[in-house]
């Protein structure tokens, strides 16, 4: 089973201060940290699960800055077995839908059964890559993947649905398959596969490899704000114990309880 | 001069770290409290192969330098300073002495053990009467036949209460002072061999403090480390070695706390402001991340001397790494406590385990007096 | 023609929410042009579920066939590929749930036309597209336009767009199915339903929603105690589920349970809109977050920027006291 995971290095901003930079477009990066996005953990430990139990081999792409070379050795030394970085700084200004097709034309000349990506990066939030990656090599596709079991050419999968509902669905392979978190326990790397890891070559695919006049931006951010407050809430502030009696009468007042 | 960590220095400090984070940090203030043991996460970082970091593959090692296990010991103290003691002590007490100085027997039998955390290590030097001068020890061990018979008391024994292979240190003779003293690697079920007494430690409390206790205990010849009489050459080699760790253990604690004083004093609110715009707040801020910045290139750099082998001044260099990162350990802690005011000096809030964390740096494996007296000896030569 | 067409979800014979949502803004982005909406609907057996929508929109594009009874992004992406390319709207709405997810990007992708996902507003400024989305766990904004082109593709977010209400006579349509049969690469097999819980949270008056911001299971316990103190059970974000911490059943949210209970309490969750979507229209919310930015006080009603742990212990107390009284 010869599997590619597609690996993004988001910064992570759940509990970090978010500012904008100067150019209202993109956000001020230098005091964040960054780290392989999450869904993008378990797609890669879907993908080593899979090659425990068939063989194969795994192929980590990543279209990114050279910073996310780490990102990309953490992969190899999680289970993939080589890494390829196309060099996001030869392609200018991207989108979801240019990302899929920079992806695509790497992707098109390897030979493969099954690609996973992650169902959602956490930094632009689109969930597109997967589908339009998907269509764009036309394989068929299914996102947000909760279970998948591989019979011969098909597969078996669970997509999520809402409120706590799955479908089951028969896909054939080769197929793409976006990766929801939970589906797994993400595994550390042992210090000898990362030892292994560190010196292996990460592979460069840039402008020379790829020509730039296909490629086409659907989308660009026009500009980024503070969301309007849609509701105004009312902050309590003092000590624990002075809040703490502020909300008990809150909630006696309102009879909450 | 490069300060740059290597490529498999930075995915192992993000693997630990994120380790230690997910794994660690929810046990380390309870272990603190009931004073467990936390082999289950032992077991754990044996597998991610944390427990022979230094050692080689064939061994069943990780085969990584000693930068590397500074980085390491770091990123595990930071969050669990119990757990880096007992991963530092399996290391460098107890794996490097076997690897350094032991037959190829001897590394084939114990190293694979030790780094799977099937046995664990401890190291006994320390005697009731023996503390930083180690030849006062009482302890003797006389050949008979194919035994040596050991006699004697190591006490406050980190891993001690829980591990299954010990490098224990004795007299073979008395007479040839200090050159008399000998290695023995000793495992648990040794007749003669029994715990004593469980310390209640004021810091690092989930570490198995333990006394040893040898009644005519029978070791095997071929369990002699080195030679007879290597014993203070072997043990004051492989302190320098673990020097390198306790300033690691040092750099990491004081890490967790200043990250828990900047969070905190950005939180805190007095006088009508959060107390981080308060100067002498800012001002304790700047000197701890200054203090941790200075012990951490030179704990980095007495690894650097060790892997580099530059033996002259690796003594040294990793005396003055303990020294330093201890005492600053200690000061940056106490610097944390102060930024939290009375909260503190609760067990609510992790400052409060971390300075208690902190002292016993400027105690074992050499006392801070001791390493002036070493770091001056090295300057009066 | 410049038209707006929208895609009608349903699920196991009901039209889901989205749908409606999505007319609600066809149909303002279709006065607001002077042009019509239509809404398109893939389904089987399905006078009542069209009925039910009838005064929904100007036109509703019926293409009745049994390959269209469960949803299969496959099967849908090649009809409304065909319906697309014939009608060219100026722009078609598709909800960004699991459906539309699946569809959305593959159909944008096939038809050749810009699109974009997840977006919380679209407008049409001078026939120009301009869609607002949420990024860096919904901290920002970012107002995205277009590459220019006649026909557009968005997915909506659920919950953006309050339903209004619509007395349209619409005119019905029928479609031949250019399809019978699910394409063999890809068939819906079954609806796996979510186990049954010991505990229902969208049951409860009180809800006490527990995060990743609480750190470890341990400290469930002190939730467990403080829940109890209230009168009140604890539910929790996904990536509790996730860890194993909690079981499914007590996740509120896109993918898990949607509570309305008189008071929901949100201990160290960020506000996610995945989780937001779930609690939103409880009675009150009390939102307990280290981070003043987190996006949960937008939807909190009280809002306190502490560490919960300090907090939580005054908290029950000051409960205890209160019911003392
Ligand atoms: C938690 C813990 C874990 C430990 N783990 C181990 C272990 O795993 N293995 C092991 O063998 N030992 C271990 N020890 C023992 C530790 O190494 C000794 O406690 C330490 O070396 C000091 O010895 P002592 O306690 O006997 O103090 P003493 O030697 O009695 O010293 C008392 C005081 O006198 C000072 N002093 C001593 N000599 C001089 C001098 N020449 N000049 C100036 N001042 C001097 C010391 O600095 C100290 O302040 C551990 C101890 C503790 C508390
Ligand atoms: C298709 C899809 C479906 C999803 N469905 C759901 C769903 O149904 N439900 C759901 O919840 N999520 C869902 N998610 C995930 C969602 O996007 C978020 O990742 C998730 O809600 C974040 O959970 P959280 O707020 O607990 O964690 P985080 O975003 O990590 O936030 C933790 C918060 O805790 C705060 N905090 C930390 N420590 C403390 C402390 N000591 N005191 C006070 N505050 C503290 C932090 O400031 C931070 O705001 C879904 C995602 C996808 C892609």
């Amino acid at each position: 089973m010869d599997i590619i995971v597609c690996i993004k290095r988001v910064p992570q901003t759940a509990e970090a201060k978010v500012e904008i930079e100067s150019s209202g477009k993109d956000i001020v990066k230098d005091r964040l940290t960054f780290d392989m996005n999450e869904s993008d953990m378990y797609a890669l430990e879907e993908a080593v699960l899979l090659k425990e139990k068939f063989g194969g081999t795994i192929i980590a792409i990543s279209l990114s800055c050279s910073d996310a070379e780490d990102t990309l050795r953490i992969a190899l030394a999680k289970g993939a077995d080589t890494a390829i970085r196309i060099k996001a700084e030869d392609f200018d200004e991207l989108d979801g839908y240019k990302t899929a097709q920079l992806l695509s034309a790497v992707i098109k000349d390897i030979h493969f059964d099954v690609i996973f990506t992650g169902c959602i990066a956490t930094d632009d939030a689109y969930s597109q890559i997967g589908a339009t990656l998907a269509e764009l090599l036309g394989i068929p596709h299914a996102t947000l993947l909760t279970n998948i079991e591989v019979i011969d050419s098909i597969s078996h999968v669970h997509r999520e649905l809402e409120g706590g509902l799955q479908e089951h669905i028969e896909i054939s392979i080769p197929a793409l398959f976006t990766i929801q978190t939970g589906i797994n326990v993400p595994r550390y790397a042992s210090l000898i596969a990362i030892r292994r890891a560190a010196g292996k070559e990460i592979k460069l695919v840039g402008q020379n490899e790829i020509s730039k006049d296909q490629l086409l931006l659907n989308t660009q951010i026009e500009e980024l704000f503070i969301p309007p407050v849609a509701k105004q809430v009312k902050i309590i502030t003092g000590s624990p114990g002075e809040v703490s009696k502020e909300l008990a009468g809150i909630i006696r007042e309102k009879g909450l309880i | 001069m490069n300060f740059d960590l290597t490529n498999d220095q930075k995915m192992l400090q993000r693997e630990v770290r994120s380790f230690a984070e997910t794994e660690l940090a929810p046990v380390a203030p309870q272990i603190d409290v009931s004073g467990e043991f936390p082999w289950d996460n032992i077991k754990k970082m044996a597998k991610l192969g944390l427990l022979g970091i230094i050692v080689p593959e064939k061994y069943g090692g990780s085969e990584f330098d000693f930068v590397s296990l500074a980085v390491a010991i770091e990123e595990i103290s930071r969050i669990c300073a119990s757990t880096g003691v007992i991963v530092a002590v399996n290391n460098s007490l107890v794996s490097y002495p076997i690897l350094q100085f032991g037959t190829e027997e001897q590394k084939e039998k114990y190293l694979p053990p030790l780094c799977s955390a099937d046995k664990l290590g401890a190291m006994g030097i320390t005697e009731p009467n023996a503390g930083s001068d180690v030849a006062a020890m009482e302890s003797t061990a006389k050949l008979e036949a194919n035994h040596y018979i050991l006699n004697g008391t190591k006490r406050f024994i980190t891993n001690g209460g829980e591990a299954g292979i010990f490098v224990v240190f004795a007299y073979t003779d008395k007479d040839l002072k200090y050159k008399g003293i000998s290695a023995f690697i000793i495992e648990r079920d040794t007749p003669g061999f029994t715990l004593g007494k469980h310390e209640e430690l004021m810091g690092i409390r989930a570490t198995a403090n333990c006394e040893l206790i040898f009644e005519d205990a029978k070791i095997p010849k071929e369990n002699l480390l080195g030679k007879e009489g290597d014993g203070f050459k072997i043990c004051m080699n492989t302190l320098d070695v673990s020097r390198i760790d306790i300033g690691a253990q040092a750099v990491g604690i004081s890490q967790g706390a200043l990250e828990e004083a900047i969070k905190y004093s950005k939180e805190r609110k007095a006088f009508g402001q959060l107390i981080s715009n308060f100067e002498m707040i800012q001002g304790m801020l700047a000197e701890m991340a200054t203090q941790i910045h200075a012990a951490r290139l030179l704990v980095y750099y007495a690894g650097y001397c060790k892997d580099k082998g530059i033996p002259p001044r690796f003594s040294k260099e990793a005396a003055m790494a303990k020294y330093f990162a201890a005492n600053m350990a200690v000061d940056v802690t106490r610097k944390a406590v102060q930024i939290y005011g009375g909260y503190g000096y609760t067990k609510d809030y992790a400052v409060e385990r971390l300075y208690r964390d902190a002292k016993i740096l400027e105690l074992y494996e050499g006392t801070s007096e001791i390493h002036k007296i070493v770091i001056a000896r090295e300057l009066l030569r | 023609m410049s038209e707006i067409f929208m895609l009608i979800e349903h699920r196991q014979d009901a039209i889901r929410d989205i749908s409606y949502e999505m007319m609600t803004c066809g149909r303002a982005l279709a006065e607001k042009l002077n042009t019509k909406l239509t809404a398109v609907f893939l389904g089987y057996d399905a006078d009542k579920l069209v009925e039910s929508i009838r005064d929904q929109a100007h036109r509703i594009m019926v293409v009745n066939n049994e390959v269209f009874k469960e949803f299969n992004a496959e099967s849908y992406q090649i009809a409304l590929a065909e319906i697309i390319k014939k009608e060219n709207p100026l722009l078609t709405l598709i909800g960004h749930t699991a459906f539309g997810m699946d569809l959305c990007p593959a159909l944008g992708t096939q038809l050749g036309i810009p699109f974009t996902t997840d977006c919380l507003d679209v407008e049409i400024i001078d026939g120009k597209l301009i869609a607002t989305r949420q990024m860096y766990d919904g901290k920002l904004n970012a107002k995205i336009r277009f590459r220019k082109n006649p026909s557009y593709l968005v997915s909506l977010r659920t919950g953006c767009f309050p339903v209004r209400d619509s007395n349209i006579e619409s005119e019905i349509v029928n479609i031949e199915s250019p399809i019978s049969a699910e394409p063999d690469y890809r068939k819906f097999v079954e609806y796996i339903e979510a186990a049954i819980s010991d505990v229902d949270i969208t049951k409860a008056d009180v809800v006490v929603g527990v995060g990743r911001g609480i750190k470890k299971k341990e400290n469930l316990a002190l939730i467990e105690d403080f829940a109890s103190t209230i009168g009140g059970v604890v539910a929790c974000s996904r990536p509790i589920v996730d860890a194993e911490w909690l079981p499914k059943d007590r996740q509120v949210g896109s993918s898990g349970k949607t509570v309305k209970p008189k008071l929901y309490i949100a201990l160290g969750i960020s506000g996610a809109f995945q989780h937001v979507v779930g609690m939103k229209n409880s009675g009150t919310i009390i939102a307990i977050n280290k981070d003043q930015n987190a996006p949960i006080f937008n939807e909190a009603d009280y809002g306190i920027v502490d560490d919960l742990f300090r907090v939580l212990p005054t908290f029950k107390n000051s409960i205890i006291e209160m019911k003392s009284k």
